[in-house]
């Protein structure tokens, strides 16, 4: 309207200043610019009454991945000259190709689609809305209007494939798995022996004991292996998340809470996840692949945020979790998080944490001098201390040194049995 | 094609109004429509679109007053005419942005400066006619002129208290 304005102001200007003079060669100088204005005027847009409808190629992503956003216009109304199109996206998304924006000649009736693709990083996309202009053929009158259109796409974290989690809870649940119940049975691995039994098989019985006693038979006896429970806890708090610019360090904690959340729901496992940022999201343990769907889109949206209420880890409840199962903390540690882990493991519950080195991720992106040597291996120290304390406390703790990857850098040691020693990799 | 025509549109708005000076003898106006049409081809070049607007109210003003000084008619709404066309096409390639690959940029293109230049050529036509024709004001042509100019102010009050 604006342009409008500006031109029309002109022409009455001319004709003011016509009258005003009594000179018809200003007037004669207006009509073009009256002829130009009355043909906006009459080509202007009428109401609008546009339908508009999206589709998302795949609304369930992985970082990178290109997805094909399609809109179909629906012109119900009248004639449009102009019709500028233009889709909100988030500024994480980039467009790989064609444009959210689109400017088109809408006739009477008439159906248009476009199509462009974007890619992005790990998080949740919402698609709220698609700004539309209509205007004359001059572009000097506009309508404009925002139109529903909505949509999500959810880009999922990349998953890296562990080939097993080795991980000894103090109870497991009924149903058959792959970790050690700590109970004589069925299994593959050594539990003890025991007076042979009738119906025990012949390749059980363990001829080296029986034949120190001359009447008994002994059997070996095994391991029962079953599904326990797991938590998951993946600690978004700002203060332990560090941040260089647009990289941080909690793009590799989901990353390490995603293989890991992956690797014990495919081993069979009774997974749950808590976020615990600036507020806590919770994610409640249940079994198999819709779950693995639901942690998956719990960690797609999950951000660094900072409480004053939950900037300790005390806010973890014992209610939260099952007593005595397997927690797993995903966390690149605070020193005041040791009090509430060596609760947490008198309480029963098993703890391992699994620690991207935020010492090795900051210096990495500092240049190297004296100065900055000399904090690093003092905050090395102080990192190397509160470890100590944690596996002196029967912590597992797993350091990851993220310029390699989760799945190379920290597979081979999630696979073996704890040990009471740190191990760096 | 927009750019082509956005600058022969500069190109002849200042230079009818520069020749329009010269021939009464006002060469320093001259020189100064001159500077005048390389600024704004330099803001078309540096993509300054809101020199356009500047431009079309220089030229028509500058237009306006050789008219009301008695030079050369055609000269002066030839100016005005070209320096309307100049700033239409300025927007219109500001429009151009949002064009995709895919949309018919060339046929919107086509469309538009034919329309622009049918406008501008009919404007011409008419206002060369009523130059021809010297109309004179009676007092009901200036009483139908003034209710014209009363009925689009309070057009444009109305519009502007929408907005």
């Amino acid at each position: 309207m604006q342009r409008f304005l500006f031109l029309s102001t002109i022409v009455y200007t001319l004709l003011l200043a016509g009258l005003i003079t009594l000179r018809g060669e200003l007037i004669a100088l207006a009509i073009p610019l009256v002829i130009y204005l009355l043909f906006a005027f009459w080509n202007a847009p009428e109401a609008l009454n546009i339908e508009i409808e999206r589709k998302i190629s795949n609304d369930r992503s992985a970082p990178g991945a290109d997805v094909v956003i399609t809109l179909t216009i629906k012109n119900l109304g009248g004639n449009i000259d102009e019709f500028l199109l233009e889709d909100k996206i988030a500024s994480h998304l980039t467009v790989r190709f064609g444009s959210p924006r689109h400017l088109l000649r809408l006739p009477k009736g008439s159906t248009h689609t476009v199509a462009y693709t974007i890619a992005g990083p790990r998080g949740t996309y919402n698609f709220d809305s698609v700004h539309i202009e209509a205007s004359d053929p001059l572009g000097l009158i506009n309508i404009k209007q925002i139109i529903s259109a909505t949509g999500q796409l959810l880009v999922f974290p990349d998953v890296r494939k562990l080939k097993f989690v080795t991980i000894r809870p103090r109870r497991t649940r009924v149903y058959a798995g792959s970790i050690p119940a700590r109970a004589g049975g069925a299994g593959t691995e050594f539990f003890g022996v025991r007076e042979y039994q009738a119906g025990d098989s012949p390749r059980s019985i363990n001829w080296h004991a029986s034949a120190r006693h001359a009447e008994t038979l002994y059997s070996n006896e095994f391991q029962q292996e079953r599904v326990a429970d797991v938590g998951i806890v993946l600690d978004a708090r700002e203060r332990a998340n560090i941040f260089h610019g647009a990289n941080s360090i909690f793009e590799h904690s989901v990353a390490a809470a995603a293989a890991l959340s992956d690797a014990f729901i495919s081993q069979g496992n009774r997974v749950g996840m808590l976020i615990y940022g600036s507020y806590l999201s919770w994610t409640l343990p249940e079994y198999g692949k819709v779950q693995r769907e639901r942690m998956m889109q719990s960690l797609a949206r999950a951000v660094v945020g900072e409480s004053s209420v939950f900037s300790g880890l005390e806010h973890l409840s014992a209610r939260m979790f099952p007593p005595e199962t397997q927690i797993v903390l995903v966390s690149s540690l605070v020193n005041d998080d040791l009090r509430v882990m060596i609760q947490l493991r008198a309480r029963g519950y098993q703890v391992m944490v699994v620690s991207p080195d935020p010492v090795k991720f900051e210096v990495g992106f500092l240049s190297p001098s004296s100065d900055v040597e000399l904090a690093s291996r003092v905050i090395r120290m102080e990192r190397d201390l509160l470890i100590r304390k944690l596996e002196r406390a029967g912590i597992q703790v797993i350091e990851w040194d993220v310029s390699r990857p989760f799945d190379q850098a920290v597979g081979p040691a999630l696979m073996r049995p704890h040990v009471s020693t740190s191990r760096r990799m | 094609m927009t750019l082509i025509a956005l600058v022969l549109s500069i190109i002849l708005s200042t230079g009818s109004l520069a020749w329009g000076y010269a021939e009464v003898g006002l060469m320093f106006v001259t020189r100064w429509s001159l500077i005048f049409g390389a600024l704004w081809l330099f803001a078309v070049w540096q993509n300054w679109k809101w020199f356009a607007s500047v431009g079309l109210f220089a030229s028509m003003l500058a237009a306006a007053f050789g008219l009301w000084a008695g030079f050369t008619p055609g000269w002066m709404i030839a100016s005005g005419i070209f320096s309307l066309f100049a700033w239409d096409m300025t927007d219109f390639r500001r429009r151009q942005k949002f064009i995709a690959a895919d949309d018919d940029s060339r046929g919107m293109e086509r469309r538009h400066i034919a329309r622009v230049s049918m406008l501008i050529a009919a404007g011409l036509f008419l206002a060369t006619i009523a130059t021809l024709l010297q109309v004179r004001f009676t007092f009901e042509w200036g009483v139908f002129l003034v209710a014209v100019a009363v009925l689009g102010l309070m057009q444009l009050f109305v519009w502007f208290q929408k907005k």
